[in-house]
């Protein structure tokens, strides 16, 4: 799989004014879309504010979770008297209040007991705090119907996005327009340059290729190619496969009530990880386990706003989409786009 | 982090709560609609953590009971403002005070976050900053000063008439600008007045129009005369500024000279039509567009596109007019369709991203990790270094800065006979040089003094040259802001040659004009901000709906005609950031220009934290 791209037809919108007007259908698309929004901890919650502001037609806000004392600390939706509720339904009045034009529900099932055909009612469907095989099966489900999907944590400092909007999603970009050069040889190499005209501009229509999370995930890198490509890794990738392979062993993220413990066992686990994937033991520090314990909220705030805009453009279709991860490392400062999967 | 203790957070804020603002936010809600912004802030933020120590101030940080003393409280200042006059002024109290500012700004999917702090790194003003380009809701409403306030009005007027209404695109005169009150508090009562009667008499924008079947004299006597004459009763407003003139269109048709106004072919896209010639573009272009409107049925919109030759006839004449009657030069079809072509919305993702670094970067303050602390740029798509958010290291401050120096020194370029000492005052001093009260003295061995801070004192010199005072060639004048806590050494270079429209010129700057275009995803992080010389700086600091703040990003060039590939940015990398991991020297050093955040309060970790709006 490859990332084919294609300038097809790039025409002067001229014509605007008929109901296929190309900024009027983003917009459209935006307007009719429904979205599940699954977890609702502190990213989940920057996630849910930032798509109902932005003006979707549904959000439905999926978690079985009750609210506790430190969910109430991470997650502005949630009031501090509702400890003890369900964190889906007590976020519901003021996601509700921020936008009355936005259709929002809030569902207290397990998102493991969902049937296939719930996740199909969706146009975009954003997984947060989920276990890795979930993830890999929703995302296996949505990508053939055309779902988007998108997948995101946050634990400490640390932060990531992935996503998948099909093996060909279409968008439209919009571009200065070209003005061909009309000088003749004698004018000098600056009349031969095609000009761009600051006036002017065109749509120009796109598509990007997109896998799925299992093979993403699933990348060898045993590969002479795979291991010359190590340099350039951003090695937040494999601190995901400790991070969630941590959630699959002890169905919960790293705690700080058992910090000394759950480190040990992060350590533990980054060796088996990066001894099964074939890679050297040296790329994660000993380090990272200080810094991957609770959501921190402006971690939060920083991944759920660029997963919220990932997600808003997707549905309207404008725009290049990130691909296909985003990490975020909040102690540096840095964020990575960067693409993983088969080429 | 959960061990840190809140201490105290004071947050400043002018501002009252506009219906604008409810659809970005989530700490203001319909019922606390022309209440202070501060308080109710604080009141939200309770909620969040009831524990949290938040004092708010209803009030402008420009306020001299805000002295150096003032800020020396602070362990940390955080700016969330959208004007350039209150960055540096707060940039100097916090320079005075030798306390971290931690700036930063937005503008559509751009945004930067830095840290400043004295001797270490660059101040606010050691960078020169091209143009503002965010403009509060009131200047577009009531006091614009430059074409592109009118410009940006008129592009909300074609929303309000024929598309997408959208309650942070008023077009009608706002009457609780806190400039227009007296007192702060008849701020707050009028706006809570206005949304009262709006339940009741307010009509939108659009329903009006389509009861007057979209009669475009009709539009025309609303919009230019009624308005503006609504205008000129909000008297504090004209105190010192020249006063709006409303247009009669009866008027106009009867004293209209037909040759002036018949636009020559070929080149009709450059000419500036005369005051008729707007009138009548206006009435073609409004029939065209609600005859449009009508044949879509019933709830049907436009969308604005530049490429629309009656939307942009419409936008043309409609901020042609405004110009006209608030004294400006008017421009061309071809001006006005370049700067109404740049204007892009702000987009409130981008402010939860710089919000969370905002925090990032005070907690690092906070544990005493300054040296940690990074100027941080968010691009709209991936650098070459796979990168959208780029850390920098920060800079050292400018040897050349004219306000963080030991001794900062400046040379302006001006007509000394026809430079009067108010205009000095005003323009110079306080809008250029971001003063709020200069004291100016002449260095002739006498220490005459030119302008005193205190009311009325040299009032009688306003009106005289500076050459009335033997100020010539070569002259000094030192400039004190006490409150500011600067001095400033102004060198005065005499000239006869100034371009035209031009008062003066600072020497050792480049013209300014906007940056030229920009060739790569990188040069578009320079997100430019205001200009000393244009807009005058409202000191209410009015920012309703921060993040719908209209901002101006120049072109977006691609060196190439071939499409880029979806992760890459485009080609050709002019401009190297400093890199916090490799340490690479910058080749160019980008602009630091920042626009204003939506404050995002705060955090309890810290200290004293004053939100500034």
């Amino acid at each position: 799989m490859y990332n084919r791209q294609r300038a097809v037809k790039t025409r002067t919108v001229h014509h605007l004014f008929s109901i296929c007007h190309p900024r009027k259908l983003w917009q459209n698309k935006l307007r009719g879309s429904r979205v599940l929004l699954v977890g609702l901890g502190g990213l989940g919650a920057e996630v849910a504010k930032n798509l109902i502001l932005a003006g979707v037609k549904g959000l439905t806000l999926l978690d079985h979770e009750q609210a506790s004392e430190e969910s109430c600390r991470a997650q502005f939706l949630v009031p501090v008297t509702a400890r003890g509720q369900n964190r889906a339904r007590a976020s519901l009045e003021r996601a509700q209040n921020l936008n009355p034009m936005v259709e929002v529900h809030a569902d207290s099932d397990r998102v493991e007991d969902k049937p296939d055909d719930f996740f199909l009612q969706f146009d975009a469907v954003c997984l947060t705090g989920c276990s890795r095989d979930l993830m890999v099966r929703v995302d296996q489900l949505c990508s053939q119907r055309n779902i988007k999907v998108f997948c995101g944590d946050v634990y400490g400092y640390y932060g990531y996005m992935f996503c998948n909007l099909g093996q060909e999603h279409n968008y439209v970009e919009e571009k200065p327009k070209l003005v061909k050069p009309t000088g003749n040889s004698n004018d000098g190499p600056e009349a031969k340059k095609a000009k761009v005209d600051p006036n002017e501009t065109t749509m120009v229509k796109k598509t990007s290729s997109f896998c799925t999370l299992k093979e993403a995930l699933e990348v060898d890198w045993t590969s002479e190619k795979a291991k010359a490509g190590l340099k350039r890794t951003p090695v937040d990738y494999f601190l995901l496969h400790v991070l969630l392979k941590f959630r699959t062993d002890k169905g919960r993220d790293p705690d700080p009530q058992s910090f000394a413990e759950d480190s040990q066992l992060l350590r533990q686990i980054r060796d088996d990880v990066l001894e099964a994937l074939a890679v050297s033991g040296d790329l994660l520090s000993d380090d990272f386990t200080s810094y991957c314990f609770s959501e921190m909220s402006p971690v939060c705030a920083v991944v759920g706003g660029v997963l919220g805009q990932e997600v808003v453009k997707a549905l309207s279709q404008r725009d290049p989409p990130h691909r296909n991860f985003f990490f975020f490392d909040g102690r540096k400062g840095n964020g990575v786009v960067d693409f993983f999967g088969p080429k | 982090m959960s061990d840190i203790q809140p201490c105290w957070f004071l947050q400043i804020d002018l501002d009252t709560i506009d219906v604008s603002n409810l659809n970005r936010q989530f700490l203001f809600q319909k019922k606390h609609v022309g209440k202070s912004k501060a308080q109710v802030a604080k009141e939200s933020a309770l909620q969040f953590c009831p524990t949290a120590n938040i004092t708010a101030y209803h009030d402008s940080i420009m306020n001299p009971d805000y002295n150096v003393e003032f800020f020396r409280k602070f362990v940390l200042v955080m700016n969330a403002l959208d004007n350039r006059a209150a960055r540096n002024h707060v940039n100097r109290m916090c320079l005075a005070a030798d306390i971290p500012l931690i700036e930063s700004g937005t503008a559509g999917y751009l945004g930067q976050v830095t840290v400043i702090k004295k001797g270490m790194t660059e101040c606010y003003e050691c960078q020169p900053k091209p143009t503002q380009k965010t403009f509060p809701g009131c200047t577009i409403r009531n006091t614009p000063s430059e074409p592109i306030h009118c410009i940006v009005w008129a592009k909300y007027l074609f929303n309000q008439l024929f598309g997408e209404e959208d309650a942070d695109q008023e077009v009608s005169p706002d009457t609780a600008d806190p400039e227009a009150a007296w007192k702060p508090e008849e701020t707050a009562a009028r706006a809570t007045a206005s949304e009262k009667d709006g339940d009741i008499k307010r009509v939108s924008t659009k329903d009006w129009a389509r009861s007057t079947g979209y009669d475009p004299v009709k539009l025309f006597n609303k919009l230019f005369k009624d308005d503006i004459m609504y205008l000129l009763t909000m008297d504090k407003l004209w105190k010192k500024r020249k006063a709006p003139t409303p247009l009669d269109w009866h008027q106009l048709e009867n004293s209209a000279c037909p040759q002036e106004d018949s636009p020559v072919s070929g080149l009709k896209d450059q000419q500036v039509l005369g005051v008729w010639g707007h009138c009548q573009l206006f009435q073609q272009s409004v029939e065209t567009l609600s005859s449009q409107l009508q044949e879509k049925g019933e709830g049907a919109e436009l969308v604005w596109d530049k490429d629309d030759p009656p939307a942009m006839d419409f936008v043309t004449a409609a901020s042609n007019l405004r110009m006209h009657i608030f004294s400006m030069n008017m421009k061309s079809r071809f001006d006005v369709k370049s700067m109404a072509g740049n204007i892009i919305p702000a987009i409130a993702t981008t402010n939860a991203v710089i919000a969370g670094l905002i925090v990032l970067e005070g907690l690092k303050i906070l544990s005493g990790e300054l040296e940690s602390c990074r100027t941080i740029f968010l691009n709209k798509c991936p650098n070459l270094r796979k990168k959208l958010l780029v850390p920098c290291i920060l800079d050292p401050p400018s040897a050349n800065c004219y306000v963080c120096t030991s001794k900062p020194e400046v040379t302006v370029k001006l007509n000394v006979h026809k430079t009067m000492v108010l205009s000095l005052q005003d323009r110079i001093l306080k809008e250029r040089f971001g003063m709020v009260a200069p004291d100016v003295q002449i260095e002739d061995g006498k220490g005459t003094i030119l302008i005193s801070s205190e009311e009325g004192e040299t009032e009688a010199n306003n009106s005289k040259f500076l050459s009335d005072f033997g100020i010539r060639n070569g002259s000094r004048l030192q400039v004190d802001d006490f409150l500011q806590d600067y001095t400033l050494l102004v060198n005065v270079l005499h000239t006869e040659e100034l371009e035209r429209d031009v008062e003066f010129e600072v020497v050792g700057e480049a013209p300014d004009k906007a940056p030229p275009p920009q060739t790569n995803q990188e040069e578009v992080n320079s997100i430019t901000n205001g200009n000393k010389d244009s807009a005058q700086p409202s000191t209410s600091s009015k920012a309703p709906a921060e993040d719908d703040d209209i901002m101006i990003v120049d072109s977006d060039e691609e060196e190439g005609a071939s499409s880029s590939s979806a992760t890459a940015a485009t080609s050709g990398t002019k401009r190297k950031h400093s890199d916090a991991e490799t340490g690479e020297a910058s080749t160019k050093r980008p602009r630091t220009d920042q626009l204003s955040a939506a404050a995002a309060p705060t955090d309890d970790d810290d200290d004293d934290i004053i939100a500034l709006d």
